[in-house]
């Protein structure tokens, strides 16, 4: 068939059927006119030879009507028709039509919003050039530590050693104090070694990136931010110097606005850089081994897998750990591809997440289903009227299909509106480790989604109920007593009753998560951490290394610091510590040995957390003293060798006797400096709320001096309103001084329980979200069930039973319907919440507890649904029921 | 339905409407009245069959149409064989021989 003379027909007829209905009605007059001349000349009077060519000519609108069908818009004009039809449809049932779009909205609205999350971090390239071909290398260490960073040494040696590359480069944030135009700042900065940009494929907006010849001198490269934020997005900054830690240095480029290589797992500063700068490569022997602060990216050969790339670096670093035992041995190495490093942890979390708003979706169309579902019963006689007059089964569920997709498509429009609204609010809680996200938003990807799911919800929620409603049996719907419970009616209440019962399940399967997640979260907040964060502020301090030359003024300058903070009204207690716990990076770690005990083989002795910290601290973060004494003034002015341990170390190493007295040589300094244990301090869970907490050592300031400190502050009432006083002090102190990450403890806490509360407020949500459908659709279903048997209710209200007796009947209905729809959920809930266990902690994927109460929880919302059709049921006035024939 | 009919009928009337209008340019009237005369009388095409085919023909370009006025002076859409349309004819027409031919030898067998 010539396909185009047949859509040119359609399409002609489209635009107007009147001029195609006009020229075949024009030729079929002709036809006549032309048999009526046949027959006068036949011989026959005018008169009769018309009514015989009519005769002959039968029905001249069905022979009009059955060219039609050829020549006219055909499916073109039908799809139109189908969608004028719904369109009026819709506009008659208002209060149909706004519940059906207002519960799709909210479920493609949900769909949409996790769906641009997903699309950004899992699906969308990451900004670098070909960023699949770059990779992250770690160390392992040998408790199994992952992602480990490595040491000047060994990062020489992968580069000289492996061949999958076509660069690697090491870097490391830190924190520089920028000096010498307006404020001092302190400054994120990224060192690197000159082949960092090179390896991610990524070039500046202005001026240039490293080459390799920078190695050594002192120039920076801005961001895109800081740029604008401090030298006012001037051109001429490129060349200018700027000043860095007291050190004199030269912007050679500025980068573009979203560039951005943040491992934030691995970052000695906790945020996204604004400067780089060259990182130092001394080439002595020795020093290079010490000191694992160094993070690998390389951009692998072309042809060369992540998996040979892997297999290559386990095997330089396996003749490492023989070659240099007692810096490497037991140590093995990993390569991680970059969206693994950046992305690998929430991977899992957000595919939950789309399959709970899928889940949502999918309650919301079987409770559309069944809002179409009496609909159609009360459209029944339109339909049969339809089918009487001649039109197949095919057009009437082509005709249902239409209205359904024209709501799912209505639907979809005010769920971009909720997906809008959604992933503003998505951001508002989203943890802010989740990199850029400022670029989550509607994109054709995300919109072209939404059009695919709308389809496919129009075409799940309405091919149930129109297959149903058109295989209705014709005369029964028009016979005027359509009232009673026909087989049809029943056949549409199994259909419903399956409706509801699968939305049960699968809000049961989405609430058992939520409570295991919310579980989880509690138990979070109750693990006991051994510190206390109530009215505790805290802010770092650090001092540029040029501006002293002594360790001793460095203590001074601290010791200032907390003499004036100490003396500031609602102060109770200040203390330093180096690292803060939970503050989102790492602290250090190292190995120790206990001195009058043997020594173990090189690589398998014990390895304790190092941290230093004052007197003031330990009373400040409220960390109990268990044992012997705290650190004396005399001991935080110079160095004279104490320390305090934690009781994980005293358990591990002292289980048998008195740790105080003994000496340990915690390897932290050049030659061997043992230290003595004056006394045990209760656990710290510093890296994480989640692992216990491994052995740690305290050192005073004087003993192992740092130029950064966190101030940490405990107060009487609100600790941040502190902060602008303590402040000031420091200013007093030195003007140049700035601070930063001034927060309370309880901010910090928070911002580490971030990501947990994002996946349980959002699956939260979720759940109360398909709880709440399900027991519309209970409510519906139940409500259509009194109404179908209005006439038997009255029936048993007249001969004598009680109206409690039928409020029993209807939420008995309503009970079984829930009850089946729990124990389904429950088991699919058995197979489907171990996906969660990465995301648990202190419960079990199944937990008896909460499933319980979310199903008990349900049933008893489930019922109150029910309540509402069961107690119109109770008061059917059984006079009015039967006269209804 | 009535459309299983028309189905059955489609081929073999496609082949007397091109048929009729192998030995010249007709009006759908004059097809019905030509397809009687060459079948003496046997044949007798209804309008209500006759349109919708003739349309569909015309879709697949085997025929092409105009209006123009018939010798009696009124006007009346004229149908023309088309090349495709002679080809079309000539497989039919063989394919309906041997159909024929096929149904003899089966008949004979008995």
């Amino acid at each position: 068939m010539k396909w185009w003379n047949v859509l040119r027909d359609r399409l002609r007829a489209l635009r107007g059927r009147e001029t195609v209905i006009n020229d075949i009605d024009r030729e079929m007059r002709s036809h006549l006119e032309l048999q009526i001349e046949e027959n006068i000349r036949a011989g026959m009077p005018a008169g009769e030879a018309r009514e015989r060519a009519l005769r002959s000519f039968g029905n001249v609108n069905r022979a009009v009507d059955a060219a039609y069908d050829v020549k006219g818009g055909g499916l073109f004009e039908t799809l139109t028709q189908d969608i004028r039809y719904g369109a009026r449809m819709l506009a008659k049932h208002k209060a149909f039509t706004s519940i059906a779009v207002l519960t799709l909205a909210l479920g493609i609205g949900a769909n949409t919003a996790i769906f641009s999350v997903v699309n950004e971090l899992l699906l969308r390239p990451l900004p670098y050039r070909d960023a699949d071909r770059v990779v992250m290398l770690w160390e392992v260490t040998p408790e199994g530590r992952h992602q480990n960073t490595t040491s000047r040494a060994n990062f020489r040696r992968w580069r000289e050693q492996s061949t999958s590359y076509q660069q690697l480069a090491a870097f490391s944030d830190q924190r520089f104090n920028l000096t010498g135009i307006g404020e001092p700042e302190e400054l994120s900065v990224q060192m690197a070694t000159p082949e960092l940009f090179k390896v991610l494929g990524v070039d500046p907006l202005l001026g240039r990136t490293f080459v390799p010849d920078d190695a050594d001198s002192p120039v920076a490269v801005l961001s895109y931010g800081l740029w604008q934020r401090r030298f006012g997005g001037q051109q001429s900054v490129v060349g200018q110097p700027i000043t860095l830690n007291d050190e004199k240095y030269t912007v050679i480029g500025v980068m573009p606005p979203n560039f951005q290589f943040h491992i934030k797992q691995r970052s000695g500063t906790g945020r996204p850089a604004e400067l780089w700068t060259i990182l130092p490569m001394p080439n002595g022997p020795g020093a290079n081994e010490r000191g694992r602060f160094l993070s690998t990216v390389a951009r692998l050969k072309d042809g060369v897998t992540v998996d040979h790339a892997a297999a290559e670096l386990r095997t330089i670093h396996a003749r490492l750990s023989d070659e240099v035992p007692q810096f490497n041995k037991n140590f093995t190495a990993e390569v991680l591809p970059l969206r693994e490093q950046f992305f690998g942890n929430v991977r899992r979390p957000l595919w939950l997440m789309l399959g709970a708003v899928g889940f949502v979706l999918l309650i919301a169309c079987a409770n559309v289903a069944n809002l179409l579902l009496s609909l159609a019963s009360a459209r029944e006689k339109e339909i049969a009227v339809r089918a009487a007059l001649g039109a197949r089964r095919i057009r009437i569920v082509r005709q249902l299909l239409t209205e359904s997709l024209l709501l799912a498509l209505l639907g979809s429009v005010l769920g971009l509106a909720f997906a809008w609204l959604g992933i503003k609010a998505l951001m508002m809680i989203i943890p802010k480790d989740l990199v850029s996200l400022q670029s989550v938003g509607l994109n054709v990807t995300v919109l072209l989604w939404t059009l695919g799911v709308s389809v496919l919800t129009g075409i799940i929620f309405g091919l149930a109920p129109a297959l149903h409603v058109s295989r209705l049996n014709l005369n029964d719907s028009l016979k005027e007593g359509g009232k009673s419970e026909s087989s049809q009616a029943s056949g549409s209440r199994r259909l419903r009753s399956a409706l509801v019962v699968s939305e049960i399940a699968l809000a049961v399967v989405l609430l058992a998560s939520a409570g295991l997640l919310i579980k989880s979260f509690i138990r979070l907040q109750q693990v006991d951490r051994g510190f206390d964060t109530d009215n505790v502020l805290t802010m770092v301090i650090r001092v540029p290394d040029a501006r002293f030359r002594e360790d001793a003024q460095f203590v001074n300058f601290f010791s200032q610091v907390l003499e004036r903070v100490r003396h500031l009204p609602t102060v109770r207690s200040a203390g330093i510590v180096n690292y803060l716990p939970l503050y989102g990076g790492l602290g250090s770690a190292t190995g120790f040995k206990i001195l009058g005990r043997p020594e173990p083989p090189p690589g398998q002795g014990p390895v304790t957390d190092v941290r230093v910290a004052d007197s003031g601290y330990f009373q400040s973060m409220g960390i109990h003293l268990l044992h012997g004494r705290n650190f004396s003034d005399a001991e935080q002015r110079e160095p004279r060798h104490v320390i305090l341990i934690n009781e994980a170390l005293a358990r591990a190493y002292f289980a048998e006797e008195d740790p105080i007295g003994h000496r340990l040589d915690v390897a932290m300094f050049e030659k061997p400096t043992p230290a003595e244990i004056i006394g045990v301090v209760g656990n710290v869970r510093y890296d994480s709320l989640i692992d216990a907490s491994p052995p740690a050592v305290y050192f005073p300031h004087p003993d192992l001096t740092y130029s950064f400190m966190t101030l940490v502050i405990r107060t009487d009432g609100e600790p941040s309103a502190i902060a602008p006083a303590v402040q000031r002090e420091i200013r007093s102190l030195e003007p140049n001084q700035p601070v930063s990450d001034v927060r309370t403890m309880n901010q910090v806490m928070s911002e580490w329980v971030a990501r947990s509360r994002f996946n349980t407020l959002l699956l939260g949500l979720f759940a109360g979200l398909a709880t709440l459908l399900s027991a519309v659709g209970i409510f519906g279903v139940m409500n259509y069930s009194v109404a179908l048997r209005t006439r038997e209710i009255g029936l048993r209200l007249a001969v004598g039973a009680q109206p409690r007796q039928v409020l029993l009947l209807i939420l008995k209905q309503g009970f079984w319907l829930t009850i089946v729809g729990v124990v389904l959920g429950l088991a699919a809930a058995f197979a489907l919440t171990r996906l969660l266990s990465g995301l648990l902690f202190g419960v079990a994927a199944i937990d008896v507890t909460t499933f319980a109460t979310i199903s008990l929880l349900l049933v008893i919302v489930s019922l109150l649904a029910c309540y509402l059709p069961a107690r119109r049921a109770m008061r059917i006035d059984p006079l009015r029921a039967l006269r209804y024939e | 339905m009535a459309k299983d009919k028309a189905d059955l009928l489609q081929g073999t009337l496609d082949m007397l409407i091109l048929k009729s209008l192998s030995l010249g340019e007709l009006h759908g009237y004059g097809i019905i009245q030509r397809i009687r005369q060459l079948s003496d009388e046997m044949l007798n095409v209804e309008q209500g069959s006759l349109y919708p085919a003739l349309y569909r023909i015309e879709q697949k370009g085997w025929v092409s149409a105009r209006w123009d006025v018939h010798e009696t002076g009124r006007e009346a859409k004229f149908y023309k064989l088309t090349r495709a349309g002679r080809k079309q004819l000539e497989t039919q027409e063989a394919s309906w021989d041997r159909l024929v031919l096929a149904i003899a030898k089966v008949r004979q067998a008995t």
